[in-house]
């Protein structure tokens, strides 16, 4: 190990050791003023070695006594030593008591021998290896800083010195948004303060770069709300929730912020444009909190802003949240909202009508099925009153074109034809028969869905459909045998012979059959469906073969009973 | 609230599984040489076993591996398909494609029972339940406003596979104060507005986990008032201040007001005061009518598509309301339900499907699978009260023993909707992660298939006039019995694999039903 001798070192100080740190007992402040060769043979590379490196320099007793043990000390290093702990132990006390602790005589001996030295008085605390850390804290990363490189280390100081400078500057900024608001009037200039757009401007920039330097040195996310000049008057409410509370979420530091943000200005029924700001803010992290949406809406209609406007923000939403409902019903509260608007305006009824279908159209092309989107549909011809809108009814039969089995159309047909309260008897179930209905519209709609039937005759849509149909026209099932007929072919006549082009169209023959009060044949169709055609539904069947006889078993004792007060 | 087994016979019908099964239907010729499942047979039978198989079996010997007995109809593509290809006929022909090597037990090393059936893995669902209940890492944020639910979900999911809950107890109790709000209910957290979903799924987890301290937590008051606000002119209930209404709310308000045993008034703030004529359940089965479609299923909200959940939530409200047999047909149209329920089980899969044309889901299980205990209560097959076994309210016939394929159900949930990886838990169909809310769901429908629910009371007598019940919550202390569902061909899954049986209406366990009643039963006033 080379000795690296800087300044006036005695070489052999170094040769000689472990016995004694000085050779010169006279003169040890040779030591102090050279760096401890023997134990820091090189340059302090990191933060902490120069401050270890420190320490041994101004306590050069207690370093030579950590490195070889008292014993081995000269008597003088061993004096010298003595007289410097007790300078350090008494070092803080108070001078009067110091004196008192020591008497005058052993402090001025104290004195003499540290002055005779040339010790330092100053000296350093040690650190203990026990310690995690050294005073230099921890970085971002949760790495000692005392690991640092002095470069780097000065680097970081740089950064913490700007930070204080730019919140020193901040504190004022603040302090004349406060004098500002309390319509203080400066002393020196005689006027009142007023905040400048400029000073606003220049405090977003200073914001963003405390943010930045705060995260860089400390890892600390100053949240977009908190390091906001808007957002300056409010105290979040920070989320309160219970050690070993269930189901917690780890949640993101921006939500976590926003949320505490959204707590405070909800609690104040605050409705104003950050607020709206903050709802989309949130929404964009977790569409589906239906708290955020209905403020959202209480904020749109408090401040009175265009409905049309939120309208065009809300699609673009929907179309990254497909599978998302509470979006739906915000735009059912704005719709609710809109209309009486608009209501005496049959032009711009029809527009708002079309821009609405339009979009619709587009969601459900991307999402054929999504039923939030067909309850809304539904909702929405009610409201604007769509039942006459031929579109309406085309923009369906395409869908259904272009898949016969989309169920959601379907349904959204028989409510467009069945509901419309031009002609239909309010209050009606869905399974009533309504009076109302004309035998045209029946006719037309159970052609329609027969067509439809033939495309794929086990798609159960037009099935279900035709018969809500005859239901609701109060027709008998009968009226269709002959379409029911052609799917079920030589039912009975052998399994060579038999086929069934549509298990749907033999439940419904079925019906027809039990509806004429020819149960056989009615039993033998619900047999042959729990035995081939449609077993996974066996107990059904099963079921709607007891209901035949027991059907028979009624009408059997009704007509006795009629018969027995003829007879009587 | 009486919870009796049928005795022996049930007992020994649950435990013996036949050593030869029995040949189902026009099933694949079996291997006659079959040996049976030896790890299924009880003690009880051991003896018997020696004397059938003593000379034939013998260890050492290599006997031919045992052909799994699944019926060709969980095997094949259905008899009548059309060949017109579109949307919907496409994701379906790749679902029964995903599905069917699992029905066939050919996904994996599984180790499978005579019936070609894995075993319910407790072990790894009981393990992904309690991983759900928390801490959930930040991607979880999207269900912020649905934390309640997972605190439901799991705690049913584990109460049903046999796990003691009441260690949650604290827990549960420190969360739902949380979520409480001072204007009455419970929202989704900290700062979020009360809902019914979510007071739902708090009343039910604390409800789970039991004792006073945590019934002490609900302000019962608050409760009420909110309730009241929420109650709508035409007997439907909004879901939260401001939000939708539809059949969820009113089934949850079903709920709340038997559980809690809360007064029918309602306030002078509520949408639906007229002076003091309505109350709180005034109209709710009217409403619960609008919703029936032209399909025969139950729609979300007046005129809208039939979909599982919401006939769910129909039936059960009206269950609570009423009893069954009395309230269901009175309100519905019950062939045109029975009809659209049992067509949502789709063969291969044998799982249920929420709409027409629609994909199976495992969580339909429940929600299309926890109908049928109610309408054959409805149909009033198996009421032991009822001395006309076989007439009903409706002038139906009693339903048969069971109304749809429950095989079809518990194949379905066994081989498709269990996540074998080490994850656990369930899920929706093969390919799709499983989760809380389709492992509590799944388990549920399971529990359903393997039990028989009687309803052993008879509507009682209306008053003078009356044509239909005033809506006073009679049914909701309606006395359900549940006995283990025997079929009557074999059981094909392991005994050990019944998951415990929850109330028809209530989905928790009777006791937790009882337990919660009898505690706010009679505290009419709010001290």
């Amino acid at each position: 190990m080379p000795p690296k001798n800087k300044v006036a070192t005695k070489p052999k100080a170094t040769e000689s050791a472990p016995a004694t740190i000085t050779t010169t007992t006279t003169n040890p402040t040779t030591t102090t003023s050279t760096s401890q060769p023997a134990s820091q043979p090189s340059e302090p590379t990191t933060v902490l070695e120069r401050s270890q490196h420190r320490y041994e320099q101004t306590r050069p007793f207690e370093a030579a006594r950590r490195q070889h043990g008292l014993s081995k000390l000269s008597k003088e290093d061993q004096k010298g030593w003595i007289c410097d702990q007790l300078l350090h132990l008494t070092d803080r006390l108070p001078a009067a008591s110091r004196s008192r602790l020591l008497g005058p005589k052993a402090s001025k001996e104290i004195w003499w021998t540290i002055n005779g030295t040339n010790s330092i008085v100053r000296g350093l605390k040690y650190k203990h290896k026990s310690e995690p850390h050294t005073t230099w804290g921890t970085d971002r990363d949760g790495h000692d800083v005392g690991s640092y490189s002095i470069e780097r280390f000065d680097e970081r100081t740089k950064k913490r010195i700007a930070l204080t400078a730019l919140q020193v500057s901040s504190r004022v900024f603040r302090e004349n948004v406060e004098r500002e608001k309390r319509g203080y009037v400066d002393a020196r200039s005689g006027q009142e303060v007023i905040v400048t757009e400029r000073e606003i401007d220049e405090e977003k920039v200073r914001r963003s770069k405390m943010a930045a330097l705060k995260k860089e040195l400390y890892g600390e996310i100053t949240g977009k709300l908190a390091s906001s000049v808007e957002w300056e008057d409010v105290v979040p409410i920070p989320h309160e929730e219970p050690e070993g509370a269930l189901a917690a979420i780890a949640y993101p530091a921006e939500y976590a912020e926003a949320m505490s943000y959204l707590r405070a200005v909800m609690s104040k029924k605050e409705y104003s444009p950050r607020c709206l700001r903050l709802t989309e803010h949130i929404i964009a992290m977790n569409a589906a909190h239906y708290t955020v949406w209905l403020y959202r809406a209480a904020n749109i209609f408090a401040l009175g802003l265009s409905i049309p406007e939120e309208i065009e923000w809300l699609n673009e939403v929907a179309l990254a949240n497909l599978k998302n409902y509470q979006i739906w019903h915000h735009r059912h509260l704005l719709v609710e909202h809109y209309y009486p608007t608009i209501a005496s305006d049959p032009t711009a009824l029809a527009q708002f009508a079309k821009q609405e279908r339009d979009f619709l159209i587009a969601i459900l092309s991307e999402d054929t099925k999504n039923y939030h989107v067909w309850s809304y549909r539904s909702w929405l011809v009610g409201k604007l009153g769509m039942w006459e809108d031929e579109e309406e009814l085309k923009s369906i039969e395409t869908l259904i074109d272009e898949d016969v089995r989309n169920n959601s159309a379907w349904s959204h047909r028989f409510f467009l034809v069945f509901s419309n309260p031009k002609y239909a008897t309010p209050g009606k179930g869905a399974t009533e028969r309504d009076e109302k209905v004309t035998q045209e519209l029946v006719d037309r709609e159970v052609k329609y869905a027969q067509e439809k039937t033939y495309l794929a005759p086990q798609n159960q849509s037009p099935w279900n459909y035709m018969r809500g149909v005859l239901v609701k026209g109060g027709q008998q099932l009968a009226s269709v045998q002959g379409f029911v007929e052609e799917f079920v072919v030589k039912l009975g006549e052998g399994e060579e012979e038999e086929e069934v082009r549509s298990t749907h169209a033999l439940d419904l023959l079925a019906e027809i059959y039990a509806e004429k009060g020819e149960n056989e044949k009615a039993d033998l169709c619900l047999r042959r469906l729990a035995e081939k055609w449609d077993r996974i539904r066996g107990g059904y069947w099963e079921w709607r073969r007891k209901c035949l006889t027991k059907s028979a078993k009624v009408v059997e004792e009704e007509t006795e009973k009629v018969e027995a007060v003829a007879v009587a | 609230m009486v919870v009796r087994t049928k005795g022996a016979r049930c007992r020994n019908r649950a435990i013996f599984i036949r050593k030869f099964p029995k040949q189902k239907g026009n099933m694949a010729a079996s291997n006659p040489t079959s040996r049976p499942n030896l790890d299924a047979i009880t003690d009880d039978d051991f003896e018997y076993v020696d004397e059938e198989f003593g000379s034939s079996y013998s260890p050492d010997q290599v006997q031919p591996q045992p052909e799994p007995m699944i019926p060709d109809l969980f095997k094949q593509p259905p008899l009548v398909k059309d060949d017109l290809i579109t949307d919907t006929s496409r994701l379906q022909d790749q679902t029964v494609d995903h599905c069917l090597p699992f029905l066939a037990g050919e996904d994996g090393p599984l180790e499978l029972n005579d019936y070609g059936l894995p075993r319910l893995n407790r072990e790894k669902h009981v393990k992904f339940l309690k991983q759900s209940l928390g801490p959930l890492p930040g991607r979880f944020v999207a269900m912020d406003a649905s934390r309640p639910w997972f605190l439901y979900w799991c705690l049913s999911g584990l109460t049903m596979m046999g796990e003691n809950v009441s260690s949650y107890r604290e827990s549960v109790i420190a969360t739902a104060r949380t979520m409480q709000n001072e204007s009455g209910g419970f929202g989704g957290g900290h700062g979020q507005l009360s809902h019914l979903a979510t007071t739902y799924s708090v009343i039910l987890a604390i409800a789970l986990v039991g004792g006073e301290d945590a019934y002490d937590v609900i302000d019962r008051k608050g409760m009420w008032k909110w309730l009241c606000t929420l109650k709508q002119p035409d007997g439907g209930f909004q879901v939260c201040m401001g939000g939708e209404e539809d059949i969820r709310g009113a089934y949850i308000a079903a709920v709340i007001i038997t559980l809690l045993d809360l007064p029918l008034d309602l306030t002078p703030e509520s949408p639906a005061y007229d002076g003091g004529r309505s109350n709180l359940l005034t109209g709710i089965a009217e409403y619960v009518r609008s919703c029936q479609t032209f399909e025969g299923g139950i729609s979300s909200q007046p005129n809208n598509e039939a979909h599982g959940a919401y006939a769910f939530c129909a039936l059960a409200c009206l269950a609570l309301l009423d009893n069954p047999r009395r309230v269901i047909p009175s309100y519905l149209d019950v062939p045109r339900l029975v009809s659209w329920l049992s067509y949502r089980q789709y063969a291969p899969e044998g799982g249920f499907s929420g709409r027409t044309n629609k994909l199976v889901d495992g969580c339909y299980s429940h929600w299309v699978g926890g109908c049928f205990p109610l309408l054959e209560a409805c149909l009033g097959s198996s009421g032991s009260g009822s001395k006309e076994k076989n007439r009903t309210a409706t002038g139906l016939a009693a339903a048969p023993e069971t109304l749809y394929s429950r095989e079809g159900l518990i194949r379905y949930i066994l081989t498709c909707c269990q996540d074998q990886t080490k994850r656990g838990g369930l899920r929706d169909k093969p390919y799709k992660m499983s989760d809380a809310y389709h492992t509590n769901y799944v388990l549920s429908g399971l529990s359903s298939a393997q039990h028989q629910w009687d309803l052993d009371s008879d509507p009682l007598p209306l008053s003078e006039g009356e044509t239909t019940p005033t809506m006073a919550a009679l049914g909701a202390d309606s006395i359900w019995n549940v006995f283990p569902y025997i079929d009557d061909n074999d059981q094909i899954y392991e005994d050990s694999d019944r998951v415990r049986p929850i109330h028809p209406a209530y989905a928790i366990p009777q006791k937790n039903v009882a337990g919660i009643k009898a505690y706010f039963q009679g505290r009419s006033g709010f001290a």
